[in-house]
């Protein structure tokens, strides 16, 4: 999702860079009226344009619920615990099964932390914070063997970029 | 109502001279937190070999005074053109100014005497629970500070809402709202208006609800019993700090209404579409902040889909309709360009461009995948850095050229305007590859894998920073030779 979402803003960013860089090569020259008449016709076109474009990823991204489980999965999903504390997890099950659903359940004894969860390539797969008196939940199904990291993603004080948990996936 | 004519196009020399002090100050900070910006840039690329609670100090450092000074330079673009419209009191712009100056001796105390280092967001209760790495009146002195720069702006805002009505009668009628839902056509308030109104009501709400979190914070620190649902500081944080420097991004832009007229010969107009504008983003700008607290599950789901919807939403009621606005003006203008006027369409560009990745991160099923990594400086570095710095940069070149255009750029300003462009332009991208990624944000050491990208933005932010000395160089030498 991330090379595509990279992709997706450079191209915006490059195409607006040319809008601004197209008006700026005819602004130096004159017009004849103060404001040309036809500048206005973009406007509407435009504006349902963003709206159209709004509705439909609304509707994309929010359609099936963001925070629901894996809709294809049959099984009750496991659930596992995960602690956090300046500067260190406990995490109750560290050997997980594979393409078997996974509910994080997520909380903190002190401050604010960020529980995410990486793979081995260093790639974030997803997210929840760990708030003190409160548990966040969040839905992974591994579908690959391998080692997996939680990194904390809240700034937590002085060893936050050291807070950090091993995971192992097994089939 | 009140006519939209201004009461002087020259500024009370009082006035004259507290703006361009105020944006001396602007600029030297800015330049400093820059600094700290590549210290932190060049740490991560293991160029710069110090340790993490410095780091971490240096972190709290660049962005409570980079917020704080987009804010101070914000406010005396948006009082410098006031006083064309109504009469701001000069001595409670002193009094707001010498507030902040007070804040800031006790934030940079907090930090760099008693080691605070919870970051600009003292997200609670971490100024509280530090681990043992800095001391209670360490993290008392920075919350003070952060207080008491609040309480200047407060004023600042009280005594703009006074200067207004006082010309335009009511907050309704400086909105605009008689043209827009009563039909009457004739002199609107002009655009600087209806935008420092939208700012001040939305700022005020901002700043009153920050005072709160912030002296829950600050009596957290002495007495623990008495503390705060974390869920509800969040909110309240999240709120306050969102608003606040959208607030110097729309503080600034009134540059932009005000000056770029003088240059394409075209009055920037307060249509029914601007006034529209700002009345939406009057509630959007304050309803949006739940985007801040996605991977808070716990939070209402209500809110969480609020927060999508209005980061889309809110791009479009100011960001587009001042885009397509100031690209219809600059069209076949017969514009002629200097360091103003390119400063001040980049800002433009800076903030609707950076407002792509935003929206982007704004989606929740993105924002699983993106929160909190280096994504995000990269996007508020694209509409803070090349948007509100770029704005800033552009009046306080305005002001030392005697308020009009100037002769064309001098090779010289040419390099430092293309320099600024190119450097800031690579630390936005550098951060945005970096947060594709995944690494992670607010981290003082990187592994191996990470530090091509560090190291390649220490170069784009080095480059900012030579080219924005010598912008600060032509407007400090020029105030000089003024005064």
């Amino acid at each position: 999702m991330q090379e595509f979402l990279w992709g997706l803003t450079l191209l915006l960013v490059a195409l607006l860079a040319l809008i601004f860089i197209a008006v700026i090569r005819q602004a130096a020259v004159p017009a004849a009226a103060a404001v040309p008449a036809q500048t206005g016709r973009y406007r509407q076109p435009l504006f349902w344009a963003l709206v159209i474009v709004g509705l439909a990823v609304t509707y994309g991204t929010l359609i099936p619920w963001p925070y629901s489980p894996d809709s294809r999965a049959s099984d009750a999903p496991l659930r596992v615990n995960a602690v956090s504390e300046q500067w260190s997890w406990t995490i109750d099950r560290t050997e997980l099964p594979l393409n078997k659903p996974i509910v994080f359940f997520v909380t903190s004894r002190d401050v604010n932390h960020g529980f995410g969860l990486y793979d081995s390539d260093r790639r974030l797969l997803t997210q929840v914070q760990a708030m003190p008196g409160y548990v966040n939940k969040v839905h992974y199904t591994f579908t690959k063997p391998g080692q997996y990291r939680v990194l904390c993603l809240e700034y937590c004080g002085l060893i936050h970029h050291d807070m950090i948990a091993e995971l192992t996936v097994k089939p | 109502m009140a006519s939209n004519r201004s009461i002087s196009q020259s500024v009370r020399p009082a006035a004259g001279f507290a703006v361009r002090m105020t944006m001396a100050l602007s600029v030297v900070v800015f330049l400093l937190m820059m600094l700290l910006g590549l210290i932190m840039r060049m740490a991560q690329g293991a160029l710069l070999d110090i340790s993490p609670d410095l780091f971490y100090q240096v972190m709290t450092a660049h962005g409570a005074g980079m917020v704080g000074t987009a804010g101070l330079a914000g406010a005396a673009i948006m009082w410098h053109f006031l006083n064309r419209y109504a009469r701001p009191s000069v001595s409670v712009y002193w009094l707001f100014l010498a507030l902040f100056l007070i804040g800031v001796v006790l934030i940079l105390a907090g930090i760099f005497a008693g080691g605070f280092a919870g970051a600009w967001t003292f997200l609670y209760p971490l100024p509280a629970r530090s681990g043992a790495v800095w001391s209670t009146h360490a993290a008392f002195s920075f919350i003070a500070g952060l207080l008491l720069v609040g309480v200047g702006f407060l004023l600042f805002y009280l005594d703009a809402a006074r200067a207004i009505v006082g010309r335009y009668r009511n907050l309704s009628n400086a909105l605009g709202w008689p043209t827009l839902f009563g039909g009457e056509q004739a002199d609107p308030p002009p655009p600087a208006i209806v935008a420092s109104s939208a700012v001040l009501i939305i700022n005020t709400v901002a700043l009153i609800v920050g005072a709160v979190i912030l002296t829950i914070t600050a009596v957290n620190l002495y007495v623990p019993s008495f503390g705060v649902d974390p869920l509800l500081a969040k909110n309240f944080i999240y709120f306050f700090g969102h608003v606040f420097i959208n607030a110097t991004i729309y503080m600034a832009v009134i540059a932009v209404y005000e000056i770029m007229p003088a240059y394409t010969g075209r009055p920037w107009k307060s249509s029914r579409l601007l006034i529209a504008g700002w009345s939406a983003t009057l509630v959007m700008a304050m309803a949006v902040y739940p985007h801040h607290l996605f991977q808070d599950t716990v939070m209402p789901g209500w809110m969480l889909v609020m927060g999508q919807i209005l980061s889309f939403a809110s791009g479009i009621p100011v960001i587009v309709i001042t885009t397509y606005a100031l690209l219809t003006y600059l069209h076949r203008s017969g514009i002629k360009w200097d360091l103003t006027s390119a400063l001040l369409t980049l800002g433009v560009f800076g903030w609707a461009g950076g407002v792509i990745p935003a929206i982007i991160d704004g989606m929740i099923v993105v924002n699983k995948v993106m929160h909190n990594t280096l994504w995000v400086p990269g996007h508020f570095h694209f509409y803070l850095l090349l948007g509100m710095v770029a704005m800033a940069l552009g009046f306080a070149a305005w002001l030392v050229q005697g308020e009009k255009p100037g002769a064309a750029m001098t090779l010289s300003q040419k390099l430092a305007f293309g320099g600024f462009l190119l450097g800031g332009l690579g630390v936005v991208l550098t951060f945005l590859y970096a947060g594709k990624e995944s690494v992670p944000r607010r981290w003082a050491v990187h592994v191996p894998e990470w530090i091509g990208p560090d190291r390649l933005g220490s170069a784009f932010a080095a480059l900012v920073v030579v080219a924005t000395i010598a912008i600060a160089i032509r407007y400090l030498s020029r105030c000089a030779r003024s005064s």
